[in-house]
């Protein structure tokens, strides 16, 4: 039995208590260490409440120092901060005084100035100061917007109070009601007729950019005038905005515009005869009636915009894939690269387009017929690519795959793990008459984003020595703009 | 009348017997003091003895101290949730195991397995002689006996305090974080924010007063042990009791002092 | 060499020893005897400075010992050596260690001087091979050879015995009276021995010297004490329960 003399038990267990002491005082005094050895700078505060020795001094939420000591000075609060050597302020950096949440601790922020000014020196006071926004002072900021804010609601509760001016608004408000009721129905029942217009804008626009590509001088000459044109526009709101100052200036305040009952009259018939013409339109009177109250239009209108709505939606559901796969088969040498593209228009189910560049071909069978005689050759067509279609379904961790896989019929599982980070899959195809079926069988993981890291032992029950263990990678991102490319091609139904 | 004065004569000579022992342990820490700088020093004594405080209380000491820290995530957590702190934890079990309960616990546990020891060794040596056969060698027990002692005392209780306070934290940590959830980075933030440097050697400082503590008294009880094997029996008891004692009313004065 | 002189303890209200005058012979073997507990211990621990007395004088080649400070009496007590009564063996060390310990306190003997030593003090007492045990794999009667062979292993000029037979079979008791017999003609100290064993007091004793009531009543070879008159010497010789001497 191996034992040891208490000598060395002793040292031992000292040595160890010695090793874990100076790791915890490592872990505790990393900050404090580094301290020692930094210069000091003062700041005068208005206010140093709550703020401790050793509270923590922030540039940008990050730790730069601690407070040393704090001291009064003239009235004020003289604050020592002790700066970890390496950080560099600018003369005219400030200091606040600002608080972790509401009941969190006090600190100290310092933003470090205007770059390129000249340091501050150890024991050098930083001169400005921002003041902190304490929660009293804001309480004060608050009761004074509140007493404005009663102030004008109560003068407004004057105004609005008085038995006329409640009738006015009453009336205003009526028909306001009214108008904007009768302005939806024309929207609405317009909309049609609004994407003509439409139609026609960019049809126009579309002829005047030919037009204006084909008259360049033209169009700078009529810019020209345009921009005469603007400015003197510009001269002509100038004075409109007079007088519309003047009027203001005249008729005072919404009050009096409110209890001016002549006015009121006159903005009530105004809206008034607003309210004829719309209901007028509404009846179908008039041409614009006629127009807006087809129900065919309405129905038309109707389909246009369900449809464009599913086509909107499908777009949002949809979701494509492009990938790139290169597979280097060991016992082959050589190496097999997959261009796919993934179609997922629901998150459960997926449709995969790809080519494959298979170095070993494809096992072919042609009949070549010359001269009445019909020769029947097999061989690998090296240059041929060959074809990946598949429609795919995913139950929870497992999709099931079938359709053309390298340009056969097949089948395959995968089996996701790790956040789908791990793919495990199994693929049969190649059932062909005269050779067993190619399986594959491999291993796909994530290592970062977008990359892929794969290997496996590929069509491994072969009869035509083919059989291969295979590693590679593989490329794979989202992307958008194929999205709509796709969604916007009408494919066929 | 002399009931109550029998009572009075009673409690006096109490209070008279306890300053006249407190007096005692004075003057044997300071004819400590004098012997512990008198070569030569035994060292192999003073190992054994070390060995005997430090290493043999390894095992208790980490388990008390790994369960109370467990037992202070655990609570801290149901405090702390009320005001949805709960990352305060690690910080506080961190300052609690560093400043007292280190410290504390570690003596209240050496004097229980040492501190005991340690009166009974005297307390028997008192009883078959052998302290007389250390006198009649001319060799002074108090250098050969309770001077190694105290040494181990005054060393080992800080080194013993430096692992009950890791092992507590880990404790806390193995419950903040993997029982009760906490984010461990932020656990261990909060340490390394709350406690400083002199948190933890404020807190060693203790456990050396607290070791001087449960060795002196061990000692000054075995030393003066008078009747045989009962008597070993009551020095022990008493040492234990009065080494705890003076360790948790000393901690205040200690903790008043330091922080 | 050694003399006490008119020497008084007492402990509290009670009075242990109570003018004890008593000189002690050079290299002869002084017995001293009295009823148990009757303070033949106490006057043993004034004699080697364990106990200082309230009053009269220890001197031990001259020097009151009484009077000495830490220093000088250890000085003093380098002269001495004791076996215990249960013989005091150091439990935390070695028989070897515990023999030795007196050769490494006060000497600057190198290691394997300090051994042979040892094995030599060992052998005077007629044990070899025993310097591995601890104490507590002892019998009682090794226990206290080996307890001598540590009381003389630096040669002491005077060897104090407490009660060296207590506790032993007659065999034991035969063979350890003969140990201190051969060991004090060997060595040659002056032996001072404690007992109330009547057997061994006659064949061990040059001097027999009786403790009573606190003082010495009787002193004289051992055919003196035989042919003595007075009732308490008579009757503690004899054991018989008639006599002065009260039994609670």
């Amino acid at each position: 039995m191996f034992s040891l003399s208490s000598e060395a038990k002793v040292g031992l267990f000292v040595l160890a208590g010695l090793i874990i002491l100076g790791y915890m005082s490592f872990q505790v005094g990393k900050q404090t260490l580094g301290l020692k050895r930094g210069y000091t700078l003062d700041v005068v505060f208005e206010n140093a409440a709550g703020l401790d020795k050793d509270a923590s001094v922030q540039i940008a939420g990050v730790e730069v120092g601690r407070v040393e000591s704090i001291s009064l000075k003239e009235g004020k609060a003289l604050v020592r901060l002790r700066i970890t050597p390496g950080v560099k302020l600018e003369h005219d950096a400030i200091a606040a005084v600002k608080t972790h949440g509401i009941l969190g601790e006090k600190y100290v922020e310092l933003h470090p100035g205007t770059r390129g000014a000249a340091f501050l020196g150890p024991g050098e006071q930083i001169s400005r100061t921002e003041r902190q926004t304490d929660i009293d002072r804001m309480l004060n900021q608050l009761s004074l917007i509140a007493e404005d804010v009663r102030g004008v609601t109560s003068s407004l509760n004057r105004v609005l109070a008085g038995k006329d001016g409640e009738e006015a608004i009453s009336s205003i408000l009526t028909n306001t009601r009214d108008l904007t009721r009768n302005l939806n129905n024309v929207i609405v029942s317009n909309e049609a007729a609004l994407r003509a217009a439409l139609e026609n804008t960019r049809e126009l626009t579309g002829n005047l950019n030919r037009v204006v590509t084909q008259n360049d001088e033209k169009v700078g000459q009529v810019m020209d005038s345009l921009k005469a044109a603007s400015s003197a526009m510009e001269k002509t709101f100038a004075t409109l905005n007079e007088i519309t100052g003047g009027v203001n200036r005249g008729e005072g305040t919404l009050g009096k515009l409110v209890k001016d009952s002549a006015t009121a009259d006159k903005l009530n018939k105004t809206l008034a005869s607003l309210q004829e013409v719309t209901e007028k339109i509404n009846e179908g009177r008039g041409s614009i009636g006629k127009l807006i109250n087809d129900d065919e239009t309405v129905r038309n209108l109707n389909e246009g915009l369900t449809g464009l709505n599913r086509y909107v939606n499908k777009a949002e559901q949809f979701r494509t894939f492009l990938s790139y796969r290169g597979e280097y088969l060991f016992d082959k040498s050589d190496a097999k690269s997959f261009l796919e593209l993934r179609i997922q228009p629901k998150e459960d189910k997926f449709y995969i387009l790809g080519v494959v560049s298979d170095p070993r071909g494809r096992w072919t069978t042609k009949d070549i017929t010359t001269g009445g005689v019909t020769t029947r050759t097999e061989e690998w067509d090296r240059d041929g690519l060959l074809f990946n279609a598949q429609i795919a379904k995913r139950y929870r961790d497992v999709v099931l795959r079938g359709g053309l896989l390298e340009s056969t019929g097949g089948v395959g599982v995968d089996y996701l793990a790790l956040n789908d980070k791990l793919k495990l899959s199994f693929e049969a195809f190649g059932f062909g008459n005269d050779r067993r079926a190619h399986l594959k069988a491999g291993a796909e993981y994530q290592i970062f984003k977008h990359i892929y890291l794969s290997a496996g032992w590929d069509d491994f029950v072969s009869d035509q020595d083919n059989r291969s263990i295979y590693g590679g990678f593989s490329i794979r991102f989202e992307d958008d703009d194929l999205k709509y490319l796709l969604t916007t091609t009408p494919i066929p139904r | 009348m002399n009931r109550v004065s029998g009572a009075l004569d009673r409690l006096g000579r109490a209070v008279l017997e306890n300053v006249e022992e407190m007096g005692k342990i004075l003057l044997l820490f300071i004819s400590v003091l004098a012997w512990m700088f008198r070569p030569p020093l035994k060292l192999r004594n003073i190992f054994k003895q070390m060995e005997f405080v430090g290493v043999k209380s390894i095992f208790v000491v980490v388990l008390t101290g790994t369960f109370t820290g467990m037992v202070m995530a655990l609570q801290g957590y149901h405090g702390f949730r009320m005001f949805s702190a709960e990352s305060l934890v690690g910080g506080t079990v961190a300052l609690g195991m560093t400043r007292e309960l280190g410290p504390v616990l570690t003596s209240l546990m050496v004097t229980a397995r040492a501190g005991s020891a340690m009166a009974a060794e005297l307390g028997t040596m008192r009883v078959t002689e052998q302290i007389d056969a250390l006198y009649v060698m001319a060799a002074n027990p108090v250098k050969h006996l309770i001077v190694p002692r105290v040494i181990a005392g005054v060393l080992m209780a800080p080194m013993l305090t430096v692992v009950s306070d890791f092992v507590g934290i880990l404790g806390g940590y193995f419950v903040g974080v993997h029982i009760l959830g906490i984010n461990s980075g932020i656990f261990i933030k909060n340490i390394t924010r709350l406690v400083e440097l002199n948190d933890i050697y404020n807190g060693l400082v203790k456990a050396a007063c607290f070791g001087l503590i449960l060795s002196l008294i061990g000692c000054y009880k075995g030393f003066n042990t008078r009747g045989g094997a009962e008597g070993v029996g009551r020095a022990t008891t008493e040492a234990v009791v009065l080494a705890s004692i003076t360790i948790l009313i000393s901690d205040y004065f200690l903790t008043a002092i330091m922080f | 060499m050694i003399k006490l002189i008119d020497l008084h303890k007492s402990f509290g209200k009670q009075k242990v020893l109570v003018g004890i005058d008593l000189q002690i012979e050079e290299a002869k073997t002084t017995v001293i005897i009295g009823r148990s507990g009757g303070g033949k211990s106490v006057l043993l621990k004034h004699i080697i400075g364990l106990l200082r007395p309230d009053r009269g004088q220890v001197l031990v080649d001259g020097t009151d010992i009484a009077k000495l400070g830490d220093r000088d009496l250890n000085e003093i007590r380098k002269k001495f050596g004791m076996l215990f009564q249960e013989a005091a063996l150091f439990d935390s060390m070695t028989v070897g260690e515990n023999v030795a310990f007196p050769l490494r306190e006060h000497t600057r003997m190198k290691e394997k001087e300090i051994r042979e030593t040892v094995a030599d003090r060992l052998r005077s007492v007629g044990l070899t091979g025993v310097e591995e045990k601890m104490p507590s794999e002892l019998s009682g009667g090794m226990r206290k050879r080996v307890g001598l062979a540590r009381a003389i292993a630096m040669r002491p000029q005077i060897v104090l015995f407490d009660e060296p037979t207590t506790g032993l079979d007659p065999v034991m008791t035969e063979a350890i009276n003969r140990l201190i017999i051969d060991t004090q003609k060997k060595f040659n100290f002056t032996c001072v021995v404690i007992s109330h064993d009547i057997q061994s007091i006659f064949e061990i004793g040059d001097r027999i010297a009786m403790l009573y009531e606190g003082k010495i009543i009787e002193y004289g070879t051992p055919e003196e004490l035989r042919a003595s008159r007075n009732p308490v010497t008579v009757q503690f010789l004899s054991g018989s329960i008639d006599g002065p001497i009260r039994i609670m």
